[in-house]
């Protein structure tokens, strides 16, 4: 055990509370009043599969349903970006810091949870649900780790490997008490109540005649919860959970899932308390199917979608807009928690070098590409960062003011170079302008030559874009850029340098989104055992990871220490460069007139929008 | 007849392994690993060693840590008693993920087909028999048209004259968002659903047909048993029906029969274009993805189909003509 991972919480944070767990604007919190009825379809471009419950796919639509069918989780997190205690679930959430460094968070439930089938939903559902996303059995299935951040629970190990049923770090206390327990090696930790951000799980269900005992030593299931059950319960493709999740807690309730048509029905479940606020859904029926890029707008016009979400690029955006126009549908745009950027191998070759990295960036004029590659829906960050982020929110004067956006600037990037010794040519000769091509450098007694080497994908807008406005102007700099189109697996090959015995590609392009819990701990961590997956810059720089470092162990309610410590981190990660953020989308939600009081945002997705929305026909 | 093909269906199994061994290596040597791609999604959510081990499971479990030859038999044998295999991308087995696509595909492409040969084999024999009529003249300009035309332009052209212009169908999908209602209710939705894909899939095959047919009949006329069978007084019907056309059914069995194949065969973009869940797009998935076993098991199924294609096309050589003898 030991480790945690933020990006893991993050990514199940947005999976498992985003559906029943929200905040809303002044006028949303009013949809509670509106009638119940109506039916929405949602479009994406992304296709759906059968795999209902997590652990099994990673498609966006099927998250989506996860999102609407799944909740009840004690912590939640809200449209502000903040996690805190959702006290419709909750009657309190206690953290204990413990004499041996470890913290026991204590999670008293409401007495009142209900499955969709009417029956309890206790601490034994909460507490099922750890032991079975740690069980061996669960893995046997071939189910992906879905619930990480349980490898920071006491007792992880010898669970989890199968040498024992009992979880010592995972507490049954009585029907409606459960606690966890933290291993001190991860704390302090500034996102620390996330540990208690728990989905229950119906363990009737799941696990019929099976038990959790307690006797004080942690929590213990019976001997009868094996594969073979599971395999039963679970995997059967005619009434295993995994495609037929019936008893779910959240908002809404699985009604089908079609194979052949590749359309899934929700519709809401009665039992649902609602939001921490207290908002229950309005509108009765989800129908989640399939749209093209070509022809999506057609649908929503032609009426046989009602939603599409998370539309980016001037072509579709002006199509949706169009329509908008015509008033035959709205729209609500927000930026994407994400971005594209060049990412860089900062540990050998000429990008090892900070001013390299640097007079790369000079060598881009960042807002012409994104106004291109997106249509002008698009804007540019200079910093690991997004728009729509509370941070960025919080501290945009400075930001904005201190960052330095790297406009295109052919002088400066000749000027860092030099400073940085890329001042040889070919021979070790002096550099001359018009008659050499490429800068060199004398590293360790060797010339090294200022071309980099870049991996880019095929049918890609954003290589096709880079290749037309990089390479001239660095060539007019002393660089050479050889790009090399590779498939999109090959090029995961060589940044994670797996099956790769020497690294050849100094630059990547590609993208990156936000979650609620950052990982910048890790991602700028000196440690080689996080290169490749959560540094995959291979970057090492003792400042940043400091500063990184320090943010994890501000306390949860210390915002303002947080900030300004967030402030230095972009500072710094602005100077070094390890990634050049490109462009931002704006994304665009299209929907049709019926549909009221619908307000999405960049961490704020289409799901949770949606219970405060209400239909008018 | 029987030791001719008993001889081929020895020949079968033969080219099946040895098409079976070069498929399983030219998949195993494209780059990309399976195992990665696997769990790439926990690549940042979990702790590096966790991640290490999630990755040798993975290997494991899809056999990629023995070597080659060893996988090759371990797979080939696996298959042949109908274990097609573990897709990465699903995290299902194979068999589970292919039938369904399979049988919408089928379904679409036996519609269209018989609605393609219904028009042109028709349509190519008039066109033949008033050669140079403007009416052949028109079909002739027509079907170079829709002959250069890709599918895709078909397709949107049609959306938007047929879902848009005109809503007569709908633009794409398999049903009516959320529908409800008894198989009659169903099956006529289905139906509704298929209509404009299965127009766009005919309309994107006339031109060849109906040329290929139109050629065959025109060689056949040109005869001189037909100018023989014209001078006995038999009636022009007769003529054409009995006497041409059968002579030129040989090179359209060879068409028919490459047509009864691609029933099976799913076209990526109409089925994209559509929506239509077929096993076209399941087939362009899994290559994306490295899904090596759903392409694999894919693959043979098609060796598999063709041989038995071109066997059965020998067979109707027979039948169409008696002067044709097997095995000879």
């Amino acid at each position: 055990m030991k480790k945690a991972l933020a990006l893991v919480l993050a990514l199940v944070m947005v999976f498992v509370f985003a559906a029943c767990n929200n905040t809303p604007s002044e006028e949303s919190s009013k949809t509670t009043e509106h009638k119940v009825g109506g039916q929405v379809v949602v479009g994406s471009v992304t296709d759906l599969d059968d795999n209902m419950m997590d652990g099994w796919t990673n498609g966006a639509q099927n998250a989506s349903i996860r999102n609407l069918i799944f909740g009840y989780s004690p912590i939640t997190y809200t449209k502000e970006g903040v996690f805190k205690v959702d006290n419709q679930v909750a009657e309190s959430v206690e953290g204990v810091d413990n004499e041996d460094g470890t913290k026991t968070f204590t999670v008293k439930l409401q007495k009142d949870l209900k499955w969709n089938d009417g029956t309890a939903i206790t601490a034994k559902d909460y507490v099922f649900s750890v032991l079975l996303h740690t069980a061996p059995a669960y893995y046997a299935l071939e189910a992906q780790d879905t619930m990480t951040y349980a490898n920071c629970f006491t007792g992880y190990q010898d669970y989890f490997d199968g040498k024992t049923k009992t979880f010592s770090g995972v507490r049954l206390i009585d029907d409606y008490t459960f606690s966890v327990q933290i291993v001190a090696e991860e704390l302090p930790f500034h996102f620390d109540i996330a540990y208690a951000a728990i989905n229950p799980y119906p363990m009737a269900v799941i696990a019929p005649d099976c038990d959790i005992t307690d006797d004080g030593n942690g929590a213990t299931i019976s001997d009868n919860f094996t594969t073979e059950l599971l395999e039963k319960t679970i995997n059967d493709t005619a009434t295993g959970y995994r495609y037929q999740p019936k008893v779910t807690c959240g908002p809404y309730e699985f009604v089908s899932y079609d194979k052949t048509t590749k359309q899934a029905v929700l519709q809401i479940n009665d039992q649902f308390k609602g939001t921490h606020d207290g908002v229950k859904p309005s509108i009765e029926k989800i129908v989640l199917k399939s749209v093209t890029d070509a022809t999506q707008m057609d649908e929503l016009k032609n009426g046989t979608v009602d939603l599409i979400a998370g539309v980016s690029g001037g072509t579709a955006i002006n199509a949706g807009r169009d329509l908008c126009d015509e008033n035959l549908a709205q729209y609500a745009s927000y930026l994407r928690a994400g971005y594209g950027q060049i990412t860089f191998a900062c540990d050998f070759g000429p990008t090892q070098f900070t001013a390299v990295r640097q007079a790369i960036a000079y060598c881009l004029d960042r807002t012409e590409f994104a106004k291109q590659y997106s249509g002008g829906f698009a804007q540019v960050v200079n910093g690991e960062y997004g728009l729509s982020s509370m941070e960025y929110k919080e501290r945009k004067d400075v930001i904005d003011s201190e960052l330095n956006p790297y406009n295109k600037d052919l002088d400066k990037a000749k000027e860092v170079l030099i400073a940085d010794g890329w001042t040889l040519n070919e021979k070790g000769g002096e550099f001359v302008e018009g008659t050499d091509k490429v800068r060199y450098k004398n590293v360790n007694g060797e010339l090294m030559a200022l071309e980099i080497n870049w991996a880019n994908t095929p049918n890609n807008p954003v290589s096709d874009l880079l290749n037309t406005m990089l390479p001239g102007e660095m060539e007019k700099v002393g660089m050479k850029l050889n790009p090399t189109t590779v498939e999109f697996g090959v090029l995961l090959n060589n940044m994670y340098r797996q099956g790769i015995d020497k690294p050849t590609y100094h630059m990547f392009n590609l993208a990156t989104g936000f979650v609620p819990i950052p990982s910048y701990w890790y991602e700028m961590s000196t440690d080689e055992k996080y290169f490749g997956s959560y540094n995959q810059n291979y970057i090492k720089d003792e400042e940043i990871e400091k500063i990184a470092l320090e943010m994890k162990k501000i306390p949860s309610d210390d915002k303002e220490a947080w900030l300004d410590k967030w402030v230095e981190y972009q500072k710094r990660y602005n100077e070094l460069l390890p990634n050049i953020p490109l462009y931002s989308d704006q994304y665009h939600d299209f929907f049709s007139n019926k549909i009221k009081g619908y307000e999405p945002d960049g961490l704020w997705g289409w799901e949770s929008a949606i219970l405060y929305s209400w239909i008018e026909e | 007849m029987a030791k001719y093909v008993l001889k081929r269906l020895l020949y079968l199994v033969f080219v099946f392994f040895i098409v079976s061994i070069i498929m399983f290596f030219i998949y195993k040597s494209v780059p990309g690993d399976p195992a990665r791609m696997m769990i790439d999604s926990s690549k940042q959510s979990v702790d590096p060693v966790r991640y290490e081990q999630m990755y040798q499971a993975a290997r494991e479990q899809l056999g990629l840590d023995k070597p080659l030859p060893v996988q090759y038999v371990s797979w080939i044998t696996n298959m042949l008693k109908g274990d097609l295999g573990f897709s990465t991308q699903y995290r299902q087995p194979v068999s589970q993920i292919v039938g369904v696509p399979m049988g919408n595909t089928i379904m679409l492409n036996l519609v269209s087909m018989i609605l393609v040969f219904l028009i042109t084999i028709p349509l190519g024999i008039i066109t033949a028999v008033k050669k140079n009529s403007p009416l052949d003249n028109t079909v002739q300009v027509g079907t170079v048209v829709g002959y250069s035309l890709p599918s895709f332009v078909i397709a949107l052209l049609f959306i938007f004259l047929f879902a848009n212009l005109m809503p007569i169908f709908p633009i794409s999908g398999m049903n009516a968002p959320g529908m409800t209602g008894d198989g009659f209710d169903v099956f006529i939705d289905r139906m509704y659903h298929m209509a404009l894909p299965c127009i766009v899939m005919t309309f994107a095959s006339l031109g060849g047909i109906t040329r290929y047919v139109r050629a065959a009949m025109i060689d056949v006329l040109r005869q001189d048993y037909i100018r023989t069978a014209r001078a006995k007084g038999l009636r022009e019907k007769v003529v054409i029906y009995s006497h041409a056309f059968r002579n030129a059914l040989i090179p359209i069995v060879t068409v028919l029969t490459g047509w009864l194949v691609s029933v099976f065969g799913g076209s990526v973009v109409i089925e994209t274009i559509f929506l239509w869940n077929g096993i076209g797009k399941i087939l362009y998935d899994a290559l994306m993805q490295r899904d090596f076993m759903v392409v694999l098991a894919m693959q043979m199924f098609y060796v598999i189909i063709t041989l038995a294609g071109n066997l059965l096309m020998d067979l109707a050589y027979m039948l169409v003509d008696p002067r044709v003898k097997l095995g000879n």
